[in-house]
């Protein structure tokens, strides 16, 4: 009996994965073809950044969850700027990436410096980035021709998406005449997955975010500057998210009102199903990306079984709570 | 059989550990019954048999003649008896009122009703208090009161609910000169009114003032036991036990330059004005009871706290460490005294402990670590612990505390120590450990000034080549290391002996 759930703590979630893909490669017709899995990876990539940044800041032992807001302010932000106000795309990503770092700043100053909970800290701060979000266009969305809400004659906003920017969410990369692509957020999501692996597990910042996570005051005690960790974690945090929101508006090619509003609770998902992945015990970003895939593999067999949406949302708390039961049985192991 | 608490034949064994054995004492009714024993002697197993912490244990206890298994907390309440812990918080609830916390017990039992308005709580706790004579604001909240203030309440507690058997755990520890006073004469007080109270301490010159018998503990077992007019000496004598043997390594100190100087330096209210000197080559000792201050000055020292005054000077220059990324940058390293808590990342292999503060040391281009030269380091760090089993890779949770101790000494060995401060180094750790842990520490000298704090004298006697006694935030004297000193130390720490 031990041994069985030791084997589950162990490979559960990559048993998991197999049990689904088996049952919706047999369930749905479309499932099992290469260019739904790379949908099913596309879909995902945003989700995934967006987790891998959650991810940096559960390592020191904290926890960001204003990532939606900052997903959905920058969105709005990017997109706002180019359609009404004609900046340069690379402006507004710029613009986009900045508010990411800005956020990440915040949320570490009432994090370490006012010592507000870092649950409560980012609450706060997500509904802060919420409300900016709409204040951006007194609430309207944003798309190509829509009615300038900053104009006093309601003229018509006469700037567009460049197309260039537009690829970073529906571009293909390598494609040929008998393959449709790789699409890019994948690549996108790849280049961050890789980049996050190496950062948090080959350098000493990787290493003393870990130890600031694991010990905060023997790690202090140590000479590490932890409060510096932290702080490098939030900010780490909210600009991955950012960056997921600028791949969400090249996407979606308009600013929705509510957009990037699912991602937090996607996110925490994916990373306390990573905790669980090969029982790491801790959070990890092959984790992670395994974690994000997974509630990304459900959604899509999910719709392709033409479930009413309502089922998503439910599965998922299941697969949450499944998930945050698993890591944690294995911390009680860990004592 | 007469009235008083009676134990005979306590004991409590932990896996590999008899932490209490075959213990007798008799605590009458009206009288100050002083219990006291160095660290590690089972004071504490003995207070948790008599409040009812463990569902098991040996021996029998008697309540005024009737036998009783004081094996849960209420049962050690329904019969009279009440433990005051040093932290004294984990009785109360910081965020309610001083009258909530009296009648804690009586409004979870709903003994005042159902409806409880504020008005009528504090009235009736006002009138309590007032009757028992104690000076407490019914309205105001715990978690603002001073320590004193919520023994008090504590205390008052008990005395709503038939307190006949008191256990003071070092009340005094953490109080001030006037707030000691007020509880010294709160318990002649209660000892007039019949109550009998067990007070253990490390103070002698408290047990002197207040206890009419005194019982010493030392090793889990009861040594003696005198009944006033009694000799300190004899107490600590008993205390001490005979002294160890070979378990010191030779002292050879080459003291050179001085590395660090201290002067002035307090936080009150644990350091209180302290000066001291380290020269390279020797290892100073620094010895006194358990909250004496010793632990406060090492982190003054490591920047770990910030002084309120008073300056440290490294190698002839001033420094002000504004936390311990300064004081390690500068070479001056702490082993602390809680390990697993404050020294060690448990779930990561040895090699990631031991090169913890010296990562920019093995990062190469882009910060990436360079894992084979962390691990060449950790594996002669091994060596010169020898640390067993000798394996880079095992996760530190997994080794014995003796070898968990040599990481955390190892680690700062590796990186080139200007000044060591070790805290409590040998706690809970066997004697093989010790003595090569004793070991290390001599060999540190070699490149390094050593302080070496200990709230054993014997060990600090016997490491070191000087020692300074510490108590109440002051070094009150400075002994040499020698063996034999060990009554004057101890009679120092304690105040038996100004």
């Amino acid at each position: 009996m031990k041994r069985l759930g030791d084997f589950l703590l162990r490979y559960g979630v990559l048993l998991a994965v197999a049990v689904l893909v088996v049952y919706f490669k047999y369930a749905t017709t479309a499932f099992w073809d290469l260019d739904n899995f790379l949908d099913i990876l596309r879909a995902s990539s945003i989700l995934t950044i967006v987790a891998l940044g959650v991810t940096f800041s559960v390592v020191v032992n904290g926890f960001d969850v204003s990532v939606g807001g900052v997903v959905g302010l920058v969105v709005m932000l990017a997109t706002a700027l180019m359609v009404i106000w004609h900046v340069p795309w690379y402006l507004a990503a710029l613009a986009g990436l900045a508010v990411g770092v800005v956020a990440g700043l915040f949320n570490s100053f009432l994090i370490v410096k006012l010592k507000i909970p870092d649950l409560l800290a980012t609450l706060g701060a997500l509904y802060l980035l919420q409300g900016m979000q709409l204040a951006i266009t007194k609430g309207d969305a944003v798309y190509k021709g829509m009615t300038n809400p900053w104009s006093p004659d309601r003229a018509q906003a006469t700037g567009e998406i460049p197309g260039v920017f537009l690829y970073l969410g529906q571009g293909y990369a390598f494609a040929s005449e008998t393959f449709r692509g790789i699409p890019v957020p994948v690549l996108v999501m790849a280049a961050v997955a890789v980049l996050a692996w190496f950062f948090l597990d080959f350098t000493r910042w990787g290493r003393a975010m870990y130890a600031v996570g694991g010990n905060p005051e023997a790690a202090r005690l140590a000479g590490l500057p932890v409060n510096r960790y932290r702080t490098a974690a939030y900010v780490i945090s909210a600009t991955l998210s950012a960056l997921a929101g600028l791949v969400l508006a090249a996407r979606l090619g308009s600013g929705t009102v509510g957009a990037g509003r699912d991602y937090l609770l996607d996110a925490v998902a994916a990373t306390f199903v990573g905790f669980a992945v090969l029982a790491a015990r801790r959070p990890n970003v092959w984790g992670t990306v395994l974690g994000a895939v997974f509630v990304g593999i459900l959604l899509n067999g999910l719709t392709m079984l033409n479930m009413p949406f309502y089922i998503q949302d439910i599965v998922k708390g299941l697969v949450l709570i499944a998930a945050l039961g698993i890591s944690y049985a294995i911390r009680r192991e860990g004592e | 059989m007469a009235a008083g608490l009676v134990a005979k034949g306590l004991g409590k064994r932990f896996p590999g550990v008899v932490a209490l054995r075959g213990v007798d004492l008799t605590l009458l009714p009206g009288e100050v019954h002083a219990l006291v024993g160095a660290n590690g002697a089972g004071k504490s197993t003995l207070i948790k048999i008599l409040s009812g912490y463990y569902p098991t244990y040996e021996g029998e206890v008697w309540v005024d003649g009737r036998p009783v298994r004081l094996v849960r907390p209420d049962l050690a309440f329904q019969n009279g008896i009440e433990v005051v812990h040093q932290e004294v918080d984990t009785a109360l609830v910081p965020t309610l009122s001083v009258a909530e916390n009296l009648f804690l017990e009586r409004i979870a039992e709903g003994r005042l009703g159902g409806v409880l308005t504020p008005g009528r709580l504090l009235a009736e706790a006002g009138r309590a208090l007032d009757e028992l004579g104690f000076d407490l604001d019914p309205g105001a909240r715990v978690e603002a009161l001073s320590l004193h203030q919520k023994q008090l309440l504590v205390i008052a507690r008990a005395l709503l609910r038939d307190l006949r058997y008191l256990i003071l755990d070092e009340p005094t520890a953490a109080l001030s000169q006037l707030e000691a006073e007020h509880l010294f004469a709160l318990v002649e007080r209660l000892k007039e009114e019949g109550v009998g109270v067990l007070y253990i301490s490390h103070r002698l010159a408290e047990v002197e003032r207040l206890a009419d018998r005194v019982t010493v503990l030392r090793a889990g077992e009861k040594v003696a036991a005198f009944e006033r007019p009694f000799d300190l000496a004899k107490v600590v004598e008993a205390m001490l036990g005979a002294p160890a043997g070979a378990l010191f390594p030779e002292k050879t100190p080459v003291p050179g330059a001085v590395r660090l100087l201290a002067r002035g330096l307090a936080r009150p209210p644990r350091v209180r004005g302290v000066d001291l000197s380290l020269r390279v080559g020797e290892v100073v000792g620094l010895t006194g009871l358990a909250g004496a201050g010793k632990t406060e000055l090492l982190r003054l020292l490591f920047g770990a706290d910030r002084p309120r005054a008073g300056e440290v000077v490294l190698e002839g220059r001033p420094v002000r460490f504004q936390s311990p990324t300064d004081a390690v940058r500068a070479g001056v390293y702490l082993v602390p005294e809680e390990r697993r808590r404050e020294g060690l990342l448990l779930d990561k292999p040895v090699r990631e402990n031991l090169s913890l503060p010296f990562l920019e040391a093995f990062a190469r281009a882009l910060g990436w670590l360079d894992r084979r030269a962390e691990r060449a380091h950790a594996e002669e760090v091994i060596r010169r612990v020898g640390l067993h089993p000798p394996d880079p890779e095992r996760e530190v949770r997994l080794l014995s505390g003796g070898n968990q101790q040599k990481v955390v000494v190892g680690r700062w060995l590796g990186g080139r120590p200007r000044v060591l401060l070790f805290d409590e180094a040998t706690q809970g750790v066997d004697v093989g450990a010790k003595k090569e842990i004793y070991r290390l520490v001599r060999a540190a000298a070699r490149e390094a000034a050593v302080l070496f704090a200990t709230s054993e004298v014997d060990e600090a006697l016997g490491v070191a080549d000087r020692v300074l006694v510490m108590r109440d935030g002051r070094v009150v004297a400075e002994l040499p290391g020698d063996p034999s000193r060990r009554q004057e130390a101890l009679a120092l720490a304690t105040g038996a002996r100004a």
